[in-house]
């Protein structure tokens, strides 16, 4: 059986799956100052009802790095840095131990300039001075030589307690992002492998020995051994699980929106071809663009709690949530009171949603019951347009093949589907205004927990090869090798998914075969001096793509 | 952000399934390693700065400008529109207000497409920057344009299109003709007798260094556009003045570019030439980048970037004093317009075509006018196609030219001596094309 775990911002969710069914679930309020106690008093509901050892796996998705990156409880950083020429420095400076040093690497990977050793000790020595233990080795174009990654790596080794390495966290290049991942990947580590210690002691206690992963916000796992040297990519990993959630419950093969319903806000997410879309470059984590890749989500400022207000005669709803609805003792009029007058909910006391709209029709002249039919449009074609928004915007993205250009896939959504407590109140309304058909799946009310439980490992590596230089690496598996001259872009994809497989097999991740990998990038260009071809420079980009393990989805259907 | 910033648009487009063939110069490879540079230095996260898809130039976009020979189609590949369309992108992101300025990083180039089209010449099919100027004319009520050529190559096709025209002016800034292609841009071509003075030629010597273009650009490009007082600013922007640049020799850096750029400040930039492609082109576009954008780039140099071996000699110097004097002094006293007007200047023309080796030759009649910038008739023979006549009735064409344009249209059609007539009437917002089979237009378009 499958144990998922969500530590969210209000509850932490819990679901046993197993191929016959859900057998348990567990839902708890979130001790943000104590996230072990949620964990374990979830884990302690589900226990109730099954036997430790019946348990296979566990994932869990936690806000313990996200609430560090918020409340600014991160530990001093310091970040040695080779940037050479190109933009200026203050553009990727970041902590108060940031130590820019000379040395140099161009786009083809050769060391320009040299770092010299001097000013690497005296960096060390300035931060040993100061009490930093956790340092991010980044330069520029490392992806492409991490010669000098290494060499502040051989600097650092003995005196440091942590050290994130540019290179490792990703192939793709992105300098600054790699400086800020690196930043905030060493600020939260030494919280997060805390709090993972804690939570394996608490699930051997409990008489647990399943193997564990931790939810990312690309919608898959990684292995906890992993994550504990990319804790950084535990990041907002909610609302991943809740995406992977509505995937493992509904049969999605269409372009598709997903819309995520809370109190305050609604998250929206855009599907193609059944398939959740993943940010390329990455999120921004505290105003930083980062490479950790997550679903592409967008957050409107509407949901059942968002105050109906008339202004002017004008309705607005939200962005404001002043308390929960007048029928649950709230102070204001929402969204929810006016499903409670329009008779599509039936939440808490309606007589005081009556009330409520009563009062606010008397200003404009409109029947109360019109003016809350009235809100609950408005509110619905607002969401409508965000979600519009955002598909115009994917379907903007730049592609660089006259190919992709004249024949590359446009984004069109047919079909549109709705999680979150006000969900069943508005699928009505939210299909008037999508004038597309809403489904709302049966369990969503624990989609994050059963997302969590049921999403697979992912992963991704960029490859290149430079049959010039007769060199091929994969940064991020931290490999180097000797090609031939005559290697090709068919060795070079068979080299990817051979790596990539291996990586996985090494971490004991079961169930995985070759057609799982997709390859995204697939380019081979010949290199010209003179007129004549000195090499090829061939990139290759593959990737294991979110996914839900298909063994258990009947059970949560 | 901050204030001094801009928000610049790039329209990035690579085109890396097309190229003139396998190891030519322009090939899939060419703007590879810029992307890696710009990605890498994380242009597309600075505050301001974002990428852009490029449109696909409409078939209407282009006969409004070229006379294509036989057609359109004939000419030219996806690749050649996407081009255009990303330069008609660069303009409309400015033009709707959605950033300040835009950079087209596209290709082909395409500042040697002349008026008439009858396949590539110096890797060129479609005039990317003109295809620009006439959507910002006819879409966007733009009228006074100013395209300033910095590629190293002559923009001879740019200044066969606007040569008669009064209300576009073309700056070129480029090695001196007598020692590289086209063989063209010399002082003296200062632009036809309706709009003499809008052309503007600056012929400079082998190895003209950074302090060599930026004299330029202080004694005579800034002077004589401030004059002009453009609406809109092009930078026809070649980087293949680059000191490693594998076919020309000149020795202009990133940081130069960068610096030109900020002293210019165009409204949008198209890429042209620059084929030295790890060694320039990904530092020259980000200092470009960097420029528009208004942001630092007082960092931007390349590995091997030796000032002391690049600083151009006192001869070099010397030699662009005089032509900076000589191009003022043509310029603040042009020659008195020739000719009388209602009567037909002529000008005779061997035209190359050297990636395709066509030859052709053509005899351009324009009417004399004080009002607009002329009727302009184009007879033209290649090596490729029969005689043919291409008849433009110009942007903002007065009443006479106007009739005289279908008047000619007329005669034209009745002597039957020609395999195609072609007609662009820009007041008309018509083009069409009649072959000798038949009366009736083989196209038609309306823009």
């Amino acid at each position: 059986m499958l144990l998922g775990i969500d530590v969210g911002g209000t509850h932490t969710d819990a679901v046993m799956i197993a191929t016959n069914g859900i057998h348990a679930a567990a839902k708890v309020p979130t001790d943000h100052e104590d996230l072990l106690a949620s964990v374990n008093a979830a884990i302690g509901e589900i226990l109730r009802d099954v036997d430790p050892d019946a348990i296979r796996q566990i994932n869990l998705s936690t806000t313990l790095t996200t609430n560090a990156i918020i409340e600014e409880k991160l530990e001093p950083v310091g970040m040695l840095v080779t940037g050479g020429p190109g933009i200026a420095p203050g553009h990727y400076t970041i902590g108060r131990h940031f130590h820019l040093l000379r040395g140099a690497i161009d786009h083809r990977g050769t060391e320009q300039e040299p770092l010299p050793d001097a000013e690497l000790d005296a960096a060390v020595e300035a931060c040993r001075a100061a009490g930093v233990r956790v340092f991010g080795a980044v330069t520029k174009f490392s992806p492409r030589n991490p010669v000098q990654e290494e060499q502040i790596v051989r600097r650092l080794q003995p005196d440091a307690d942590f050290i994130s390495i540019g290179h490792t966290l990703s192939g793709r290049l992105n300098f600054p992002r790699r400086v800020a991942t690196a930043f905030y990947n060493s600020a939260v580590w030494r919280a997060y492998i805390d709090f993972i210690d804690a939570v394996e002691t608490g699930v051997r206690k409990h008489g647990i020995s399943a193997r564990m992963d931790i939810l990312k916000a690309d919608g898959g796992t990684m292995p906890a051994a992993v994550s504990r040297t990319v804790p950084v990519q535990s990041i907002l990993s909610g609302p991943a699980a809740s995406i992977m959630g509505i995937v493992a419950l509904c049969d999605i093969d269409e372009d598709a929106v997903i819309l995520d319903i809370g109190g305050t806000t609604t998250d929206i997410a855009v599907f193609a071809d059944g398939a959740p879309l993943v940010e390329p470059d990455g999120i921004a984590i505290g105003g930083h663009p980062t490479l950790v890749r997550a679903v592409i989500t967008r957050s409107i400022g509407i949901g059942g709690d968002s105050e109906v207000v008339v202004e002017n005669g004008d309705l607005r709803i939200g962005p404001r949530r002043r308390g929960p609805a007048l029928a649950c003792g709230g102070p204001v009029p929402t969204l929810i009171d006016a499903g409670n007058v329009t008779g599509t909910a039936q939440v808490g006391n309606p007589t005081a949603s009556a009330a409520g709209f009563r009062e606010l029709a008397a200003a404009t002249g409109i029947d109360p019951e019109e003016l809350a039919r009235r809100a609950i449009a408005r509110a619905m074609e607002q969401i409508r347009d965000a979600a519009h928004g955002l598909v115009t915007e994917l379907n903007a993205r730049p592609v660089y093949t006259i190919h992709e250009l004249l024949t590359g896939k446009t984004l069109s959504p047919r079909q549109v589907y709705v999680m979150g407590g006000p969900a069943a109140v508005l699928a009505e309304p939210l299909a008037q205004a999508f004038g597309l058909p809403v489904t709302v799946p049966a369990r969503h009310a624990v989609a994050n927990a059963i997302g969590a439980a049921l999403t697979r490992t992912t992963m991704e590596i960029e490859l290149l090869a430079d049959t010039e230089r007769k060199e091929l690496s994969i940064p991020n598996l931290d490999i180097r090798q000797k090609i031939s001259f005559q290697f090709t872009l068919a060795d070079a994809v068979a080299a990817g998914r051979e790596h990539l497989l291996a990586f996985l097999r090494r971490q004991q991740i079961e169930d995985i075969d070759d057609d799982m990998i997709q390859v995204v990038e697939a380019d081979s260009f010949n290199m010209i001096s003179n007129y004549f071809t000195v090499g090829r420079n061939i990139r290759v980009s593959c990737q294991l793509k979110p996914s839900i393990r298909a063994a258990y989805r009947e059970a949560v259907r | 952000m901050s204030t001094d910033h801009r928000r610049l648009g790039i329209i990035f487009f690579p085109a890396y399934d097309w190229a003139i063939d396998a190891t030519h110069p322009e090939r899939e490879e060419r703007l590879l390693y810029t992307q890696d540079q710009l990605r890498e230095e994380g242009i597309f996260d600075l505050p301001g700065i974002s990428e852009h898809k490029p449109e696909v130039a409409t078939a209407g976009m282009i006969e409004r400008v070229h006379f294509c020979i036989p057609e359109v189609d004939a000419v030219t590949t996806p690749s050649h529109l996407i081009a255009a369309g990303g330069a008609v992108t660069a303009a409309r992101l400015v033009m709707e207000k959605k950033v300040d300025r835009a950079f087209a990083m596209v290709r082909p180039p395409g500042h040697h497409a002349m008026k008439v089209v009858h396949g590539n010449r110096g890797f060129c099919s479609l005039n990317n920057e003109a295809v620009l100027v006439e959507y910002l004319r006819e879409e966007c009520g733009v009228r006074r344009i100013a395209i300033v050529d910095t590629d190293c190559h002559h923009g001879d096709g740019t200044q066969d299109i606007y040569w008669h025209d009064p209300e576009v002016l073309f700056i070129s800034l480029h090695q001196d003709g007598r020692t590289i292609f086209p063989g063209t841009g010399f002082v003296r071509e200062n632009g036809g007798p309706n709009a003499i003075g809008a052309t503007v030629n600056i012929p400079l010597p082998p190895q003209t260094g950074d302090e060599g273009f930026l004299t330029v650009m202080e004694r005579v490009v800034l002077p004589i556009l401030e004059a002009f007082k453009p609406e809109i600013v092009i930078n026809s922007a070649g980087q293949d003045n680059h000191y490693t640049d594998p076919i020309t020799n000149m020795s202009f850096s990133a940081a130069g570019y960068a610096r030109l750029n900020e002293m210019l400040n165009p409204h949008i930039a198209v890429l042209e030439g620059g084929y030295a492609i790890q060694g320039a082109l990904p530092y020259t576009n980000l200092g470009i980048c960097l420029a528009m954008a208004g942001h630092d780039f007082s960092a931007v140099r390349e590995p091997d970037y030796d000032p002391e071996r690049l600083r151009q000699s006192a001869r070099v110097s010397e030699y662009i004093d005089t032509l900076c004097a000589q191009v003022m002094e043509l310029h603040r006293r042009p020659p008195a317009p020739a000719g009388t007007p209602g009567e037909f200047a002529v000008r005779d023309k061997s035209i190359y075509y050297d990636t395709d080796g066509i030859t052709e030759e053509q005899t351009e009649r324009v009417l004399i006018c004080r009002a607009c910038a002329g009727l302009r008739i184009i007879e033209t023979r290649a090596s490729s196609f029969p005689l043919s006549i291409c008849i433009e009735i110009p942007f903002a064409a007065c009443r006479s030219c106007r009739e005289a344009g279908e008047k000619h249209l007329r005669e034209a059609k009745n002597s039957l001596r020609y395999r195609l007539i072609k007609l662009i009437d820009r007041p008309g917002k018509n083009v069409e094309s009649f072959s000798d089979q038949d009366v009736s237009p083989r196209s038609k378009y309306f823009f």
